[in-house]
């Protein structure tokens, strides 16, 4: 019956293992690719000739992102923020998959502070994509994972109540999470998002 | 009139009654304009699936590489290098080099009358690979293609042009991303670096293309790993390339060598 497999997946995502799971592995995704990114711009500190070159993967251009003035916006490289941040939601999610339940108004400064991180990370992929014109992929992975760690950081706030919303503004958000609008809008978003990517870039390759 | 001031209190079942059709009816309203989003959503879904699909699947635009024979400019390396200079000057210098590449622009400008001059004293030939990988950087015209058969073109049948061309390409070289200069504004500049028009008026044959084309596999092949590559003898040189001197210095020091 597809009804009952429908109802299974329903459940199935509104389990709390599939939520932090989501959050975990999408942050674990972050961190290993802010890793690469901050190597890359420790090495390129190192000798900033080796961008001054047209490489074998120039896409569109020889300006790679990672020489732009985008990529360290506040004087370091971007990716350092994810260094420190990621570990901060893999340990939240890990203590939620244990058991561990937060006080609100935690929950609440990890939804402000993630909220900045994920416009942070959408004005880079404007910036990379229309402006600097180059492709960088673990960019946009980064883009990817933070999207989704931050859908399910608000499903779960939303779910808890853990926003201090008005009541009304409360009952609609929790009636929109219910009907699993999040997730069909994550994932609009998120093919909007690759569409985006693969129009401009495929035919550049090929 | 004083109906409407007094409207009949409803006893208390059918208040709790109509109380409960209309939250039933507000659930219903909700779970119908949530069903109405998820097929709107599934079909933007669906939409860009077909958009995906379709840029990974169009053919290749007419512009692309035609297949054609694999000619090889006279006096041509190997290896894919047009060689200028006297076969018997002490020094090699290899110069890998997109005519799009803004990097490229800057070693010529910064180096150009110094190769010049280490050629014409006979210290220096040079090998010359024009690659094309930078062809998307052009909007759409295959600037790197155009400009690299051009330059072999005029190698292949006024050798004693090549030089002044090649200089002359990076002088003038467009802007990353602009369609590049067109196959009239080439010609122009093959006639100022003296190519006769006999050999101009072949440019647009791309004669030249599938070579230029491998060319460019071969260099990557031979582990460049970009633009500009510069070799002495067979050595990286690894001097600032951008400002004149550590190059010429360089070529100096392997010919008292």
């Amino acid at each position: 019956m597809p009804s009952a497999a429908l109802a299974a997946l329903v459940r199935l995502r509104r389990s709390n293992g599939w939520i932090w799971g989501t959050m975990l592995f999408s942050a674990l995704i972050s961190l290993t690719a802010s890793f690469v990114l901050s190597v890359d711009a420790v090495v390129l500190a190192a000798d900033p000739r080796a961008a001054l070159a047209c490489n074998i993967n120039a896409v569109l251009s020889c300006g790679t992102v990672g020489t732009s003035w985008q990529a360290s916006l506040f004087g370091f490289p971007n990716a350092f923020l994810g260094l420190a941040a990621e570990p901060v939601v893999i340990t939240i999610a890990v203590a939620s998959l244990g058991g561990v339940r937060f006080p609100r108004w935690f929950m609440l400064s990890a939804q402000v502070v993630y909220t900045l991180g994920v416009v942070f990370a959408y004005w880079l992929f404007f910036q990379s994509y229309f402006v600097i014109g180059a492709l960088c992929p673990w960019c946009l992975l980064v883009t990817l994972s933070t999207t989704l760690v931050f859908t399910s950081l608000t499903h779960v706030n939303i779910r808890d109540g853990n926003l201090y919303l008005p009541p009304r503004a409360s009952a609609a958000a929790r009636a929109f999470v219910d009907a699993g609008l999040d997730a069909l809008l994550v994932t609009v978003w998120l093919m909007a998002v690759v569409t985006m990517v693969v129009v401009k870039y495929v035919p550049l390759m090929t | 009139m004083s109906n409407q001031k007094t409207p009949p209190t409803p006893s208390r079942g059918t208040r709790r009654e109509e109380l409960r059709r209309q939250q039933e009816a507000a659930s219903a309203r909700a779970g119908r304009l949530a069903r109405a989003t998820w097929i709107v959503g599934l079909a933007v879904i669906a939409v860009m699936a077909g958009i995906m699909v379709w840029a990974f699947t169009r053919p290749a635009d007419p512009g692309a590489a035609a297949p054609g024979a694999l000619v090889a400019p006279a006096g041509a390396t190997d290896a894919g290098a047009v060689v200028v200079g006297q076969e018997s000057a002490p020094v090699t210098v290899t110069i890998y080099a997109d005519f799009m590449c803004p990097y490229c622009g800057q070693f010529e400008r910064a180096n150009g009358g110094d190769l010049a001059a280490a050629v014409s004293a006979g210290t220096a030939k040079l090998e010359l690979h024009a690659m094309s990988f930078l062809d998307n950087a052009s909007s759409g015209t295959r600037y790197s293609t155009r400009a690299a058969n051009a330059f072999a073109t005029v190698a292949n049948a006024d050798p004693a042009a090549a030089m002044a061309f090649y200089r002359l390409l990076f002088e003038q070289q467009p802007a990353e991303n602009t369609p590049g200069l067109t196959d009239a504004q080439l010609t122009d500049l093959a006639r100022q670096a003296g190519a006769t028009e006999a050999v101009t008026a072949s440019f647009a044959e791309g004669t030249y293309q599938p070579w230029i084309a491998q060319v460019t596999q071969k260099a990557w092949d031979s582990g460049v790993k970009g633009t500009p590559t510069v070799l002495i003898n067979g050595q990286t040189f690894t001097g600032d390339p951008y400002t004149a001197g550590p190059l010429a210095a360089a070529i100096a020091q392997a010919a008292g060598a």
